[in-house]
């Protein structure tokens, strides 16, 4: 975009940036030029010739297209004249010869572009009177979505989506003029992480996603801005619900965050909170060794008195708190407050040992928005596979990658979903991440021409754990590299959706609300006098918890969301540890490894059930909101905390919004933040709160240790074992099996083919699986997706034998 | 006054003009020779000079588009072999039978306009084409014409000759490109035009087969003899392919100026079997019809242009007074809707619902309102009517498809109402 | 890879004359033809592993061409009905084909041997009518000289058919003098050229 010209629309004089899209530039005029194939987020393709206008010029009017059209200075536009009128029912009549007008059994009548077109500028009848071209209806083409060809009007945005946007062509134009038709590839569907945006989308019914086919009209929905909980990315969605269940998500689009996209996990996950096996009453143990239904006033005097009896007979520090990453920001601040003000301790911590470490996500200097990658020249990507963890700032990425002419770094044990658009690639065995890094840093040898690149600034670099297996350490060392890189932000990630949020909260031993450090007792002391009660020292982390509760130093334990069997990466430690928990309680949405032997459970209201905030990667704090009541007799955490700390005598806080003005007072980084100023239309962007005070200077501290013959990338993949994965049918069907990936020459050296059985060998088990083969692996090293049902430990050395 | 360019050579040597060997034994790549020595911008000028338009249906000309290139590199030459206009024929002689003329030619543009790599892309019904292409392109390079340091000079080229599939609309420029990329043969919105982003959005520049054969000749003898052969605006000779119901249909090489009946009744031969003139198309099917009123204007582009139609591609249909011109405008409307790409809405909708509409008039299902009908659903392809044609669509093929039609109802109406029941045909 | 080495080689071949891998597509889909006779879906697969597109990619380019075609005989008999042909009796000869061997214009024999379409214009107007078989042109083909052609395609199963020879025995007028014969022909559904490794019977 260049200086600001002139034109003209009809007779009106406009200021627009020049080489904007002129139906752009009428619409930020006020004059909306119909169209069914231009989406502001992909190039241009006029096909559809919906938005043809007149534009005079030196041999008289000519139409053309106002999605292809930049604006010049001295343009002038006519964009309702006769001929364009004629042009544009013209069009709509073309669409609706082989439109199969099957409008009332269509999802998208009500709200369906072509309808609404028709009505404004159509013409009022048709008069093709043969046969319309038929096609087999609907076809599955993915587990996800359907297609319907008759209504299609190959408006060609969903191909553009799955080749420009996500980068996964899987859906086509398949023949010619008037036979072109959309297709997948006879036995290979449209298995994409982000499928359902194509139904989001499309502008006829032609695409239709499973899990909402059939389900609503579209005036009978409810809609409420709000944030999806999946990962740390944050995406603004609308959630849309009809008696009392939430029926779709569609991505909002804000330049912050998803720019209107959404994956396929956040879009349909929210299928969980309508699952038959979601709590809806209390439990509490019984004497025959099983869970019970119970009234809340019996749980939580249970509750009370069982940790009362704990701390009066062994002091507070043998109660502990874990969770809080899946909650809101108020939840995670009351149960911060619960545990550290009501109960005295300070063992708690909402990161599960799965990430790149508390001090890392919460004080990393010069920290990255996600809008930074529009205008970096050099994006180093040493972390996770984007695509598989954070699937929404993988587009992100590839934008800049695709379209915006970044330089992409990608260093990691395996292909990634950016290798095919990055500028360099570098593979590394776990184990040997140190080492990989002092020759990437000294531009040694091959890597010369990558060390060059990163030369480029403005840089960003993502760093977080490519696998758990290997040490947080590594990523920490990573960061310190790259603040060492001209002109460079880093953006440390994690994946479970609010775990900054719930460590800013303070839900993390040495740190109090708002990133102050818990060791600080003047600070503790501002605290005490704010909250009206003594603030807990500094006590354990995770694994220090964990460890406690199999050395029994830890009686009681409370989960807030959270299933540290499963999502430990040490996962036999975490099932030590919960075998001998004399006294546990989890605030949760199902029965879970972890709550299984729990002594009370407690069904919590969430997503889309509780008004809040959530703080993702970036540091920006967004609103979530309340659409649908939760499920029975649950109830929201909060609410549940106060109850409880009012058994023991003291006191949280009033409801979330109480607790959302308090964060504001005591926690300096959120002063800013307040639900008024995050609403719906006045910050949809959300704030992102300010570095600090707590710092990190990251370090090169991280050594290799010595390894095998083989060594264990233990990566994560969108799909797994997760409950809100496995509790919803659309999804659930999605995981994968879990497999050995082996590089085709570690495979033939070892004598296995693909689809053996063997044994896996970890430092914590051994689980039997296929082999499958992966070229792109680093050699000597076995891939095992994380949490698929197989657990062998995260220790580096791996055995895989016959 | 030289009469003939293209076709001396193969006329004169009918067994083996489409050899190296008889190339230069009758002076070929001697032009070659005289372009390498000389500035690439000079090559240009001459090419400028000669007033040479293309050959392929624009009719825009040569030197003028080579003057468009931006000025980054790579640059590419691609040759539009992709002959499939109804009626044309010509190209198919020109690569058949004299397969070296277009390779210096290609050679001579390459060098002028610093590409280094050149395609020609033959449609892929024309085998026997490739073959010989093919075949000049490895005798070329075994004689030092192509390849690295052509005749001891530091210009290098590769010839890709790529055969095409089974899609006329490959013969639009940039569709032929989308093709050359490995994608559907879509055409592309212009702009951005192929001298600006063109082949792998490098500037590039799109040649028919015929215009690329001149340029040897215009090298040898100059731009200003060109220019003093023929009429201004049609200036060179012209190949022009004659079918249809004329007694002696083929591909002719002449200067232009003649008139119509010159071409039709005297190198044609008339019309057989004693039948009258009822029509004929003057440049393809794409072209608006002309009728026997016609016959005494001169055959030229500005004259055809002046009269409603296009030179096009150079192919003259020629239809008698038997010819049921229902049923012929239903074959070219059917070529055009069986050929649209398919990703503009009033092309693919549009082409075949007017092919339908008049597969139902010649079933005898013909409605009243059929007429008006035709006459609005071409105005919704192309607006106004008028010529040269406005469109609703991406590329010219959409207003194609309306010439036959608007072409019946201007010069047969009364034909095409007496096949539908129940019309009544306008008393005027 | 499930192509033999020389066509394996013979693909890397076709890639090196291009800039980009993909600009290969086409090319390859006439050797995964010639390969597999007709076009397939693990024809297009090889394509795709070949030239790093998916295989719908692939298919969206090779359904965009008529001559890819996935359902097809031994030999593709083309009849030209476009413009110059339909005035000529161009719609005459499709019928005789097709009556001859009673297999209609789109579809292939039961015995595999023919399969027969109208086409657009080949490109033989001068000749008209004109026909094609695997793209190897025939002009000025009368009826019953078209019914004759098929009618030997059909039992003697040539393996390679020279237009030269074709068009002796079965045309007429051409739409210029055709110079030498051509000693190359095809040999199957697809069009017979060098770099594709389809051309058969050299002299």
């Amino acid at each position: 975009m260049s200086d600001p010209i002139k034109l003209t629309v009809d007779g009106r004089e406009v200021t627009a940036p020049g080489g904007q899209l002129l139906i752009k530039a009428a619409e930020e005029h006020g004059t909306y030029i119909p169209r069914f194939c231009w989406h502001p987020r992909m190039k241009p393709v006029g096909m559809c010739r919906m938005c043809l206008v007149e534009v005079e010029g030196p041999r008289g009017k000519v139409l053309v297209t106002s999605c292809t059209t930049p604006v010049a200075e001295g343009m002038v536009v006519h964009t309702k004249s006769d001929v364009v009128k004629k042009a544009q029912e013209g069009v709509l009549e073309f669409l609706l010869v082989n439109h199969p007008l099957d409008c009332p059994v269509c999802d998208k009548g009500g709200e369906c572009p072509l309808q609404d077109q028709t009505l404004s500028h159509g013409p009022g009848e048709s008069r093709f009177v043969e046969e319309k071209r038929h096609f087999e209806k609907p076809i599955a083409i993915s587990e996800l979505v359907m297609l319907d060809r008759e209504r299609c009007i190959l408006c060609a945005r969903c191909t553009r989506f799955s080749d420009e946007i996500s980068g996964d062509p899987l859906i086509e134009f398949i023949d010619r003029g008037n036979h072109t038709q959309i297709n997948t590839f006879p036995d290979e569907p449209f298995a994409s992480y982000f499928s359902g945006n194509t139904v989001q989308i499309c502008p006829v019914g032609a695409l239709t996603a499973t899990p909402y086919r059939f389900r609503a009209r579209p005036w009978d929905l409810e809609a409420v801005e709000s944030t999806c909980p999946q990962c740390s990315v944050g995406c603004r969605v609308s959630v849309q619900a009809s008696q009392n269940q939430v029926l779709r998500l569609i991505g909002v689009d804000v330049d912050a965050t998803n720019q209107g996209w959404l994956c396929d996990k956040g879009r349909f996950a929210f299928e969980h909170l309508r699952a038959p096996a979601r709590l809806s009453t209390p439990l509490v143990r019984g004497a025959d060794g099983e869970l019970h239904e119970a009234g809340w006033g019996e749980a939580l005097d249970l509750i009370a008195s069982r940790i009362g009896a704990v701390i009066a007979e062994r002091g507070p520090a043998a109660v502990a708190g874990l969770g809080g990453a899946r909650s809101t920001n108020e939840e995670a601040y009351a149960f911060g407050k619960l545990l550290r003000g009501v109960l005295g301790t300070g063992n708690l911590d909402a990161s599960l040992g799965d990430d790149p470490g508390a001090a890392l996500l919460a004080g990393v200097p010069h920290r990255a928005t996600i809008d930074d990658l529009e205008r970096a020249k050099t994006i180093l990507v040493w972390g996770p596979d984007l695509k598989e963890e954070l699937p929404v700032l993988h587009l992100r990425v590839r934008r800049a990658a695709t379209a915006l002419g970044a330089d992409v770094v990608v260093v990691h044990p395996r292909a990634t979903g950016l290798d095919r658009d990055a500028a360099h690639v570098v593979r590394y065995r776990p184990g040997e991440g140190a080492a990989t890094l002092q020759r990437l840093a000294a531009g040694e040898g091959d890597l010369a021409a990558v060390r060059a690149a990163l030369d480029t600034g403005p840089v960003v670099a993502i760093v977080g754990r490519t696998g758990l297996a290997e040490s947080a350490d590594l990523a920490d060392a990573v960061a310190a590299f790259a603040l060492t890189l001209a002109d460079a932000k880093v953006m440390p990630v994690a994946r479970r959706g609010n775990v900054l949020g719930a460590i800013d909260m303070g839900v993390h031993p040495h740190l109090l609300p708002g990133r102050v450090a818990a060791s600080d007792a003047a600070a503790r002391a501002a605290l005490a006098a704010a909250w009206g009660c003594a603030v807990a020292v500094p006590g354990r982390d995770t694994s220090g918890i964990l460890s406690g509760m199999a050395d029994g130093s830890i009686a009681a334990v409370l989960l807030l969301g959270c299933d540290p069997v499963a999502d430990h990466p040490d996962r036999k430690a975490a099932a030590a540890a919960f075998d001998k928990a004399p006294f546990l309680v989890s605030l949760d949405l199902f029965l879970n490894e972890s709550n299984r032997t729990a002594d009370v459970v407690l069904p919590v209201d969430t997503f889309t059930e509780v008004e809040g905030t959530m703080t993702n990667l970036e540091g920006r704090v967004q609103k979530s909101n309340r659409i649908v009541p939760g499920v029975g007799a649950s109830r929201p955490v909060v609410e549940i905390l106060e109850d409880l700390a009012a058994r023991l005598g003291g006191s949280i806080g009033a409801g979330a919004a109480a607790i959302a003005k308090e964060i504001a007072l005591v926690a300096p980084a959120y002063a800013a933040v307040s639900w008024e100023a995050l609403d719906w239309g006045r910050g949809r962007d959300g704030i992102v709160v300010a570095e600090g005070p707590f710092t990190h200077t990251p370090e090169r501290r991280a050594t290799d240790p010595s390894v095998g013959a083989l060594t264990l990338h233990l990566g994560r993949v969108l799909y797994d074992g997760g409950t809100m994965i496995t509790a919803g049918p659309s999804l659930a069907r999605l995981a994968p099996e879990p497999a050995a990936h082996l590089h085709p020459d570690d495979a033939s050296r070892l004598g296995f083919a693909a689809g053996d059985r063997v044994t896996v060998t970890g430092n914590a088990g051994s689980a039997a699986m296929a082999v499958a083969i992966d070229p792109t692996l680093a050699r000597g090293t076995v891939y095992l997706p994380f949490n698929l049902g197989a657990s062998i430990g995260n220790g580096l050395e791996v055995k895989v034998e016959k | 006054m030289t009469d003939r360019i293209l076709t001396v050579r193969m006329e004169a040597h009918p067994t083996d003009s489409h050899t190296m060997a008889r190339y230069e034994a009758t002076g070929g790549y001697a032009a070659l020779r005289k372009a390498l020595a000389m500035k690439p911008e000079d090559i240009v000028a001459e090419v400028k000079a000669s007033n040479l338009r293309g050959r392929g249906g624009a009719g825009f000309p040569t030197g003028v588009k080579w003057g468009f290139l931006a000025p980054t590199r790579p640059r590419y030459l691609v040759i539009n072999a992709d002959e499939s206009e109804p009626g044309t024929f010509k190209d198919r002689q020109l690569l058949e039978r004299d397969p070296h003329q277009l390779l210096e030619g290609i050679i001579i543009s390459s060098f002028a306009i610093d590409a280094h790599h050149a395609f020609v892309f033959v449609r892929g019904e024309y085998p026997r084409s490739a073959r010989r292409l093919q075949q000049a392109v490895e005798e070329a390079r075994a004689a030092g014409y192509l390849g690295r340091g052509i005749l001891g000079t530091g210009f290098d080229l590769d010839v890709t000759v790529h055969l095409g599939a089974g899609a006329y609309i490959c013969g639009e420029e940039t569709a032929a490109l989308n093709s050359l990329e490995g994608r559907r043969g879509e055409p592309r919105i212009k702009p951005p035009f192929p001298a600006v982003a063109g082949l792998y959005a490098k500037p590039t520049i799109v040649n028919n087969v015929e215009t690329i054969a001149n340029i040897p000749w215009i090298v040898m003898n100059g731009g200003a003899a060109y220019n003093a052969i023929g009429p201004e605006g049609s200036r060179g000779t012209r190949l022009l392919s004659l079918s249809g119901h004329v007694a002696n249909p083929g591909n002719y090489e002449i200067v232009m100026g003649m008139s119509w009946r010159d071409l039709i009744f005297g190198i044609g031969g008339g019309i057989p079997n004693g039948k009258a003139l009822k029509c004929w198309i003057p440049g393809g099917a794409s072209a608006p019809w002309f009728t026997p009123d016609l016959l005494d204007t001169p055959v030229t582009l500005d004259d055809i242009a002046k009269n409603g139609s296009m030179a096009g591609s150079g192919a003259v249909v020629v239809m008698d007074e038997t010819t049921n011109v229902v049923a012929a405008a239903w074959s070219i409307v059917r070529f055009f809707s069986h050929e649209s790409c398919g990703q503009c809405t009033p092309c693919r909708e549009g082409t075949t619902w007017l092919q339908r509409i008049l597969e139902r008039i010649l079933a005898g299902q013909g409605r009243p309102s059929d007429v008006d009908l035709l006459l609005d659903v071409c105005d919704n392809i192309s607006p106004g009517l008028r010529w040269p044609p406005a469109q609703t669509t991406i590329c010219p093929l959409g207003p194609s498809a309306v010439s036959p039609i608007t072409s019946i109802m201007k010069h047969f109406r009364d034909e095409v109402v007496a096949m539908i029941p129940g019309a009544v045909t306008a008393g005027v | 890879m499930t192509w033999p080495d020389t066509t394996l080689a013979r693909a890397r071949d076709i890639i090196a004359r291009y800039p980009e891998p993909r600009s290969a597509v086409m090319p390859l889909l006439y050797v995964a033809m010639r390969h597999d006779g007709r076009l397939t879906d693990e024809g297009m697969r090889q394509v795709a592993a070949l030239t790093g597109m998916t295989a719908v990619q692939v298919e969206s380019v090779a359904s965009f061409y008529s001559m890819y075609k996935r359902h097809v005989g031994s030999h593709v008999v083309s009849v030209c009905t476009s413009i110059s042909c339909h005035l000529l009796g161009g719609r005459d000869v499709l019928a005789a084909v097709s009556d001859a061997t009673g297999v209609p214009a789109g579809e292939t024999s039961a015995d595999g041997s023919v399969t027969i379409e109208s086409v657009e214009c080949i490109g033989a107007c001068g000749g008209a009518p004109a026909v094609q078989v695997d793209y190897e042109l025939i002009e000025g083909v009368t009826p019953d000289k078209g019914a004759e052609l098929c009618r030997w395609l059909m039992t003697a199963h040539p393996e390679v058919v020279h237009g030269d020879d074709l068009q002796t025995r079965f045309g007429g007028r051409r739409s210029f003098p055709a110079g030498p014969p051509d000693p190359v022909g095809a040999m199957g559904p697809y069009p017979a050229f060098g770099p594709l490794g389809t051309t058969g019977g050299e002299a």
